[in-house]
């Protein structure tokens, strides 16, 4: 019997070619587009599940209050790592760490950059990186190192990296204890070249020997392995006023907490001491995204067999006098769709393999499909039944319920209602196309408004490269003189940190006027006499630093927003006190965007200091082509840092990385809309057609009576606009709700303007007429003679 | 084998109500071959799908083999009408996906016949037709007198009691028509009851009886003698 449903039902798609195509090819996109998604929620969800303690690792946070709300950071006082691996047994394991860094490892010739970490011996048995060579233990000793296999081949090629040695920073040697398979691209520590010893790192630099033991200052990473069912919110609790409960509490508050493991990638956004989620609100935006999409996919399929029904109606006639019950024609129509579906899926694992490449490239990742992965295998095909059974779940109860007596008689017509179901489910997926279209034009709009707004500096040229080197500190001012006479060179400063992040803040400062019981935190940058020329910043009032005058080395210049919390009227002159000393204050700067692009700029001040430099600045000149400038510079820095590579980063790029996530989320917002509109559109056209054929004869005698072929095309295509039109009555509202709650994400946005909404309706009515109109025009200049005679 | 008391059939649409069928009492016995005729719209057709159970009648008793069905739901019509009847239509009605095999196949897979008895029975029921050397070809690839050839072998495949024909010979040329009477006249000699609605005279000859039909009502009923049960 199945045999029989299942050729009749290749025949039919045999037969009708533009049909099965629809039904099959929509039902393939719309398969692989929830297949792709499906592995993107499966790589998300699965984000540092590779590492074998993960239901027991925390990371160490602080919420503190330096104002009204309380902020969160990782960034921790090095003692509170021995504090709680001595006084608290629920830690198995703790680990105080840098922040993954950009490092020059050098051995013989082969000089490479790479990111690592410095960190305690503890790190590795917690982490658990799958060693190729050596142990956990590989940092015992202080001259030690682990690295990748990636690095351990950049650097060694074919030789074996045991015991060989390695120059950090052209500061210390270190001798390979181990090698660790690179850590997966979904791990949290993806970018971890290197392990290397934290006694190493405090004895190198002396900030970290500083703050070891002094618990104001902020600035590591902890991370700890509890033992086995030890409760995280419990610990938390009890970590939390470790600080608070020492003598001299520091103004800020600081409340101490874990942050497990299992949270970190999807629920990585805290406001005002609470986690408010994160990455997991896309993650179920899209895995929402590609349900509906694959249902407007089952949609087209519902639509498209029983807006056939009435040529399959006879076939129902046949069998149901033949002795058909109705529960066989039910099962009948169910195998059916089911073919389809699984035609669809071989389709859509060869799409879905065609597409990965670039969906990963949108999405950036690295996904690939799980041919072996029987799960996926078990997911697959229970998707491919769940849309055979939703997409056959009305023809079957509809078709099957034909009385044969009237659908042999030929006097079958479908009931003035009958499309009605056909129209409700046109408008669901014109709905969530529309919206998908708004959605993305919002998103897009959003970006570009961010990237309009002023900076406040000027990028273009700007390159920066990070000071990693002692020879670099050495040699400063001669590089400076040498870099100037190249003549490809307009300016060089050094700053302590990037223009493109804040690096530091403080809440150590006060001014005629603070109040008392208030903290702000105020981003502190230490720069060069000649940063500002170098950057290109705009002074609004008073003037730049000059070497002319001595006194400015207590001399302070405020960003906007500062002088705006200050609040002062005469800025000029004030006195500002800061770590100690008093500084006068002698300019104010336009705000320059240094975090979030969506985000008010932080309320900073600039100083001038020498010894806090960790970054040069280079501002090219605008006469010389790019690349012959940076061959320029790199036979200087060759000639005063031959221990390093010349690297050097683009200002302009690092500021346009900021967009990467926004940018991200457009560009896979505009994939599922141009997905959605395709699946409804193939829906739509196949719809046309059946409605052209079946109003054949109605316009036969229309032209008959003397309709022309735009009276009729209207005829046609009126139907149709009316339901798009209600889509957009129905989408509009939900679109401005969704879309009015991610812009409340952003400090910086735009409004929704109705030019908006009018846009995306213009363009699906577009979309809808073009569609429509292929078969209206048909149907519209045939000649009537013909369909009148075939009745 | 058929008996109906007082059937009547009312077909009503928004606002009006039609009377297809009224009063109508007739008795069809084992073995006859009986003609219905009639004008357009005079009921033929509402007759015959009500006896082939393929609908209800709106009032009235229907006994079918000594069962009063005239209540029965559709899906115990549908056991019943897979059981004991075949039908001939005027437009063949086969379906076109479906090979001359397959369709006739078609009753015997709802009846649940294993693959091998469908095999023989459907070989047998072409061949009875001589319509064997077309076993694969498509609907369409046939002539009209072809087509309704297979549809008599689907409609004996499964070798029910009663066989009902509505205009069976319409849509064909008279000596494709003569061609399925003659064959249906076979059926009726070897024991199977015939019913068949019918516009020709002549082909209502063919019958035992001639029940006339008007405006839903039985006007005559002719019985002749070659009637012998």
């Amino acid at each position: 019997m199945l045999k029989n449903y299942l050729k009749t039902e290749w025949r039919n798609l045999k037969k009708n070619k533009v049909y099965s195509f629809i039904n099959i090819g929509g039902l393939a996109i719309g398969m692989t587009v929830a297949m792709i998604i499906g592995l993107w929620v499966w790589d998300e969800l699965s984000f540092d599940k590779f590492h074998k303690n993960y239901d027991h690792i925390a990371q160490v946070w602080q919420f503190v209050k330096f104002d009204v709300e309380k902020s969160s950071y990782n960034s921790l006082p090095i003692p509170l790592a021995a504090e709680l691996r001595n006084k608290y047994p629920e830690f198995k394991e703790v680990s105080v760490t840098t922040y993954n860094r950009n490092v020059v490892l050098t051995s013989g010739d082969k000089k490479l950059s790479r990111t690592g970490m410095y960190t305690e011996s503890d790190f590795p048995k917690m982490m658990t990186p799958k060693m190729i060579f050596g142990t956990y233990s590989g940092l015992a000793g202080i001259h030690s190192i682990m690295i990748s296999e990636s690095l351990a081949k950049a650097l060694f090629a074919s030789e074996s990296p045991i015991d060989k040695i390695i120059r950090l920073d052209n500061k210390a040697d270190v001798k390979v204890t181990g090698v660790y398979k690179d850590f997966p691209g979904n791990s949290s520590f993806k970018d971890v070249f290197f392990l290397a010893s934290w006694q190493l790192f405090t004895s190198m630099d002396g900030y970290a020997k500083f703050a070891s033991d002094q618990w104001d200052e902020n600035s590591f990473q902890i991370f700890a392995q509890l033992k086995e069912g030890i409760d995280v919110k419990k610990t938390s609790a009890k970590i939390k006023d470790i600080r608070m409960k020492m003598n001299y509490p520091p103004p800020y508050k600081p409340e101490f907490f874990l942050h497990p493991m299992n949270r970190w990638h999807l629920y990585g956004d805290f406001k005002n001491g609470v986690n408010i989620g994160g990455l997991i609100k896309l993650v179920r935006l899209f895995g929402f995204a590609g349900i509906f999409i694959l249902l407007l996919a089952c949609i087209n399929f519902m639509n498209l067999s029983t807006a056939r029904s009435e040529k399959r109606a006879r076939e129902v006639g046949i069998r149901k006098t033949l002795g058909s019950a109705r529960s066989q024609l039910i099962r009948q129509f169910f195998s059916e769709s089911l073919l389809v579906s699984c035609i669809a899926l071989l389709l859509c694992l060869i799409i879905a393999e065609l597409l990965l490449p670039f969906f990963n490239n949108i999405a950036d990742k690295n996904m690939v499909i799980l041919w072996t992965n029987p799960f996926f295998w078990l997911i697959a095909i229970a998707f491919c039944l769940l849309a055979g059974l939703i997409a056959g779940s009305y023809p079957a109860l509809y078709l099957s319920s034909f009385q044969p007596v009237k659908v042999l008689k030929g006097s079958f017509k479908a009931g003035r209602f009958a499309a009605l179901p056909r129209k409700v489910l046109l408008v669901f997926q014109f709905s969530i196309s529309v919206a998908l279209i708004i959605g993305t034009i919002v998103v897009f709009r959003q970006i570009y408004y961010a990237k309009d707004r002023s900076i406040g500096y000027d990028y273009n040229g700007l390159i920066e490269m990070s000071m990693n080197t002692p020879d670099l500190h050495k040699h400063y001012d001669a590089i400076r003189t040498d870099l100037l006479n190249t003549g490809v060179v307009a300016e060089v400063s050094e700053s302590r940190g990037s223009i493109v992040f804040d690096y530091g803040g403080t809440t150590g400062i006060s001014w005629k006027g603070k109040s008392p019981d208030m903290y702000p935190l105020l981003m502190s940058n230490e720069i060069t006499f000649d940063y500002g020329k170098t950057i290109g910043w705009k002074i609004l009032e008073g003037r730049d630093f000059s070497k002319k005058f001595a006194t400015d080395s207590a001399a302070m210049i405020l960003n906007q927003s500062a002088m705006q919390l200050m609040g002062f009227k005469n800025p000029l002159n004030e006195i500002v006190r800061y770590g100690g000393k008093d500084y006068r204050i002698i300019g104010i700067v336009d705000n320059m965007i240094k975090g979030s692009p969506f985000e008010a700029v932080k309320p900073s001040f600039f100083t001038i200091n020498y010894s806090a430099a960790n970054v040069i600045n280079i501002k090219l000149s605008s006469q010389t082509a790019t690349g012959i400038a940076l061959n320029k510079i790199e036979d200087v820095f060759k000639k005063y840092n031959p221990a390093s590579p010349f690297e050097y980063k683009f200002v302009d790029e690092q500021y346009a990385a900021k967009f990467d996530h926004e940018e991200r989320i457009g560009r896979l917002a505009g994939f599922f809309a141009i997905l959605a509109i395709l699946i409804s559109c193939l829906g739509l056209f196949g719809l046309t057609s059946f409605v052209a054929e079946q109003r054949t004869k109605e316009i036969g005698i229309r032209k008959v009576l003397g309709a022309n072929v735009l009276n009729v095309w209207q005829l046609l295509s009126k139907e149709f606009l009316l339901l798009v039109f209600i889509s957009l009555l129905v989408a509009s509202p939900v679109a401005w709700y969704f879309m009015n709650g991610w812009l409340e994400n952003y400090e910086y946005r735009i409004e929704l303007s109705l030019w908006i909404f009018g846009v995306a309706a213009f363009s699906v009515l577009l979309i809808t007429l073009l569609t429509v109109s292929f078969h209206t025009i048909k149907a519209a200049t045939a000649n009537p003679v013909k369909s009148l005679r075939y009745e | 084998m058929i008996r109906t008391a007082n059937l009547r059939k009312i077909y009503t649409t928004d606002e009006v109500e039609t009377t297809a069928l009224n009063n109508v009492n007739i008795e069809i016995k084992q073995g006859e071959f009986v003609s219905i005729m009639g004008p357009s719209g005079c009921g033929k057709s509402t007759l015959l799908n009500i006896l082939g159970l393929l609908d209800n009648p709106s009032d009235g008793e229907l006994f079918f083999l000594d069962n009063e069905v005239a209540k029965y739901s559709e899906r115990q019509r549908a056991l019943l009408r897979k059981e004991n009847i075949g039908f001939v239509f005027q437009s063949f009605n086969l379906i076109d996906e479906l090979t001359v095999t397959e369709n006739v196949e078609l009753p015997l897979l709802y009846l649940g016949v294993n693959t091998a008895d469908r095999k023989k029975k459907v070989t047998e029921a072409l061949e009875r037709m001589e319509i064997m050397h077309r076993a694969n070809h498509f609907p369409q690839q046939l002539s009209g007198g072809q087509q309704q050839r297979v549809a008599v072998s689907r409609a004996i495949v499964g070798n029910p009691k009663l066989i009902l024909a509505d205009e069976p010979t319409g849509n064909l040329d008279s000596a494709r028509g003569d061609e399925v009477m003659s064959i249906l006249t076979g059926l009726n000699e070897a024991g199977t009851t015939i019913v068949m609605v019918t516009h020709s005279p002549t082909y209502a000859e063919y019958g035992n009886r001639i029940i006339h039909l008007f405006d839903g009502h039985v006007v005559t009923e002719n019985y002749k003698e070659k009637f012998h049960v």
